[in-house]
């Protein structure tokens, strides 16, 4: 499959969706998938999945602040020179995704890190232990959300 | 660790600290008699928080940051960030610099190929060739210096180019080097292919299949040698690839012995991409003009490091500073799949499986546990040791 044929199959997956789903075309070679309805997350990496467009390169977490106060998710699967971008948005707070692992395993890593990173529930993600984070690491807090503040680990016992 | 990974007979935990790699790992193998039964990874020991620093840090003292992501391959990560930030800013760097970037690009491909028949010999117990390895890798060592004035953290990228020139002498020792190191390299594949107690360590080992590397997402040479078709100097060309295209070395057998040839076969392309680049290498300026401040924006930018693919995500809001950068490294995704891989192996196989990834797995002497679950007692081994028994264990399988 050549570039434009793998984008032109992504969209017709990603299509099936329709009520679901916003696309842009950020860059030539690259699509932008918003999911609006979570539960319709996990179908359509199945349905990308199925047609052998399921390299999972990254999952992105992106805090967009206080004031915002809500988070995104961005699942980059990137079969070869193609980009497609699958983008939620939760809240800040209590904010949760699906785990993609029983889909793609090696989902798994990504997601642990997302969770001690970012403080973002992964649903059904079976083992949710840290990956980068040391051990004595407080409870809740999560050093790539915006307002985390370094000094504030200097107050906790022992260091970290 | 998670109940269902719970100690069955002797738990032995290899790890933490590889301080060479963004990501040094403790890996837990549960063993039954010599069989590996499970298998569990714990990162994080040399966790900078680079990701974080990047947001505090202006677009130019990032580059710096960036090039300490990774010892080995430095020069990959900077041009990952500038093609990245390029890209927001919608500027490219004049084709005389992207042929630069490309050659440091591969010479650090050699240098951190040679680096690693070093470590796997050592691993293996072929002293010898781990030792002439690491002096022939000394020669592309020099080249790097010669040409960026760095054995390591070369620093060639500016955003919008790189730092230097070349010059005909560079030229010329940069020939002379890589004609030398073909030589060796014809050497060791030789060594590789037809030595049989290293055949013995590396034939029909750790076999990953096609299947299995799409689905556990394997990348770079260790896809490649299970005949997963993944190499972004081919599939996506970026920079001077675009102009000087290579092929891409394949495998099908997807063992141990695959991973070696095929990252030694893949060194031939990158002798021949270094003569091509350096008889046509293209004339005009180094840099091109790049603002201060970075218009707002996503940029993915995926590359081919020597362990494979490299993926930054670079989100900028039109200040001065990033607004977010995301570095997936190469190890993770190979990790992922070695780790599932060791299961059913002799635990004397598994220093080789995990060097056979290229995890830069020998920077440091780690600490290795066993623990008998039914007894409660627990024996130390260091790495050392854990290799050392897997050296020993084929000699006595050869008596």
């Amino acid at each position: 499959m050549n570039s434009q044929e793998i984008l032109t199959l992504a969209e017709a997956i990603v299509g099936a969706w329709d009520w679901a789903t916003e696309v842009s075309h950020p860059r030539p070679n690259q699509i932008d998938v918003k999911v609006t309805h979570l539960n319709e997350l996990v179908p359509i990496v199945v349905g990308l999945r199925v047609k052998r467009l399921g390299y999972l390169c990254a999952i992105v977490g992106l805090d967009l602040g206080p004031e915002v106060n809500e988070m995104e998710v961005l699942y980059h699967f990137c079969p070869g020179d193609v980009v497609i971008g699958l983008r939620v948005r939760i809240p800040r707070q209590g904010g949760a995704v699906p785990s993609l692992s029983e889909v793609i395993p090696s989902a798994e890593v990504f997601e642990r890190e997302l969770h001690e990173m970012f403080g973002i529930e992964i649903t059904g993600l079976r083992n949710t232990e840290r990956l980068y984070l040391p051990e004595r690491w407080p409870e809740g807090v999560y050093p790539l959300r915006k307002d985390f503040d370094p000094a504030s680990l200097a107050a906790h016992e022992g260091g970290v | 660790m998670p109940e269902n990974l719970a100690p069955k007979r002797f738990t032995i935990p290899i790890g933490p600290q590889h301080p060479a790699l963004k990501e040094p790992g403790h890996f837990q193998f549960t063993v039954d008699g010599e069989v590996v039964t499970s298998a569990y990874v714990r990162l994080g020991y040399a966790h900078r928080g680079i990701e974080k620093a990047a947001e505090e840090r202006t677009w130019i003292q990032n580059l710096y940051l960036i090039e300490r992501i990774c010892g080995i391959c430095s020069h990959i990560h900077a041009m990952a960030y500038c093609l990245a930030v390029e890209s927001l800013a919608n500027v490219e760097a004049p084709p005389r610099a992207q042929a630069i970037r490309v050659l440091v690009a591969e010479l650090e491909r050699i240098h951190s190929h040679f680096l690693w028949i070093g470590v796997s010999a050592h691993e293996a117990g072929f002293e010898t060739l781990f030792m002439y390895s690491w002096r022939d890798r000394e020669t592309v060592m020099d080249l790097l210096e010669g040409l960026t004035g760095n054995r390591v953290n070369y620093s060639a990228n500016l955003l919008g180019g790189v730092k230097f020139d070349l010059d005909q002498a560079q030229m010329d020792s940069i020939r002379k080097g890589v004609d030398f190191l073909e030589e060796r390299t014809h050497h060791y594949l030789d060594v590789i292919m037809h030595d049989s107690t290293f055949l013995q360590r590396t034939r029909g080992i750790g076999v990953m299949t096609t299947a299995q590397a799409e689905v556990m997402g394997a990348v770079g040479p260790t896809a490649r040698a299970s005949n997963v078709k993944r190499d972004l100097r081919v599939e996506a060309p970026y920079s001077a690839y675009k102009t000087f295209p290579v092929q891409m070395a394949l495998d099908t057998r997807g063992d141990l012995e695959a991973r070696f040839e095929v990252r030694l076969n893949e060194l031939f392309e990158s002798f021949r991409l270094i003569r091509q680049i350096l008889d046509n290498l293209p004339e005009g300026p180094l840099v091109a003009r790049i603002p201060r401040r970075i218009p707002a924006g996503e940029a993915v930018v995926r590359l081919e490091a020597p362990r494979g693919e490299v993926y930054y995500f670079v989100k900028g809001n039109g200040s001065d500073k990033p607004e977010r950068l995301k570095v997936r490294t190469p190890t993770i995704c190979n990790l992922t799949s070695v780790i599932r891989l060791a299961v059913g192996h002799q635990l004397a196989d598994v220093p080789m499986i995990l060097a056979g990834i290229d995890p830069c797995f020998s920077c440091n002497d780690r600490m290795v546990q066993v623990r008998d679950a039914a007894t409660d007692s627990q024996k130390m081994l260091t790495w050392e040791q854990l290799r050392q028994h897997g050296i020993d264990f084929y000699r006595s399988k050869a008596k």
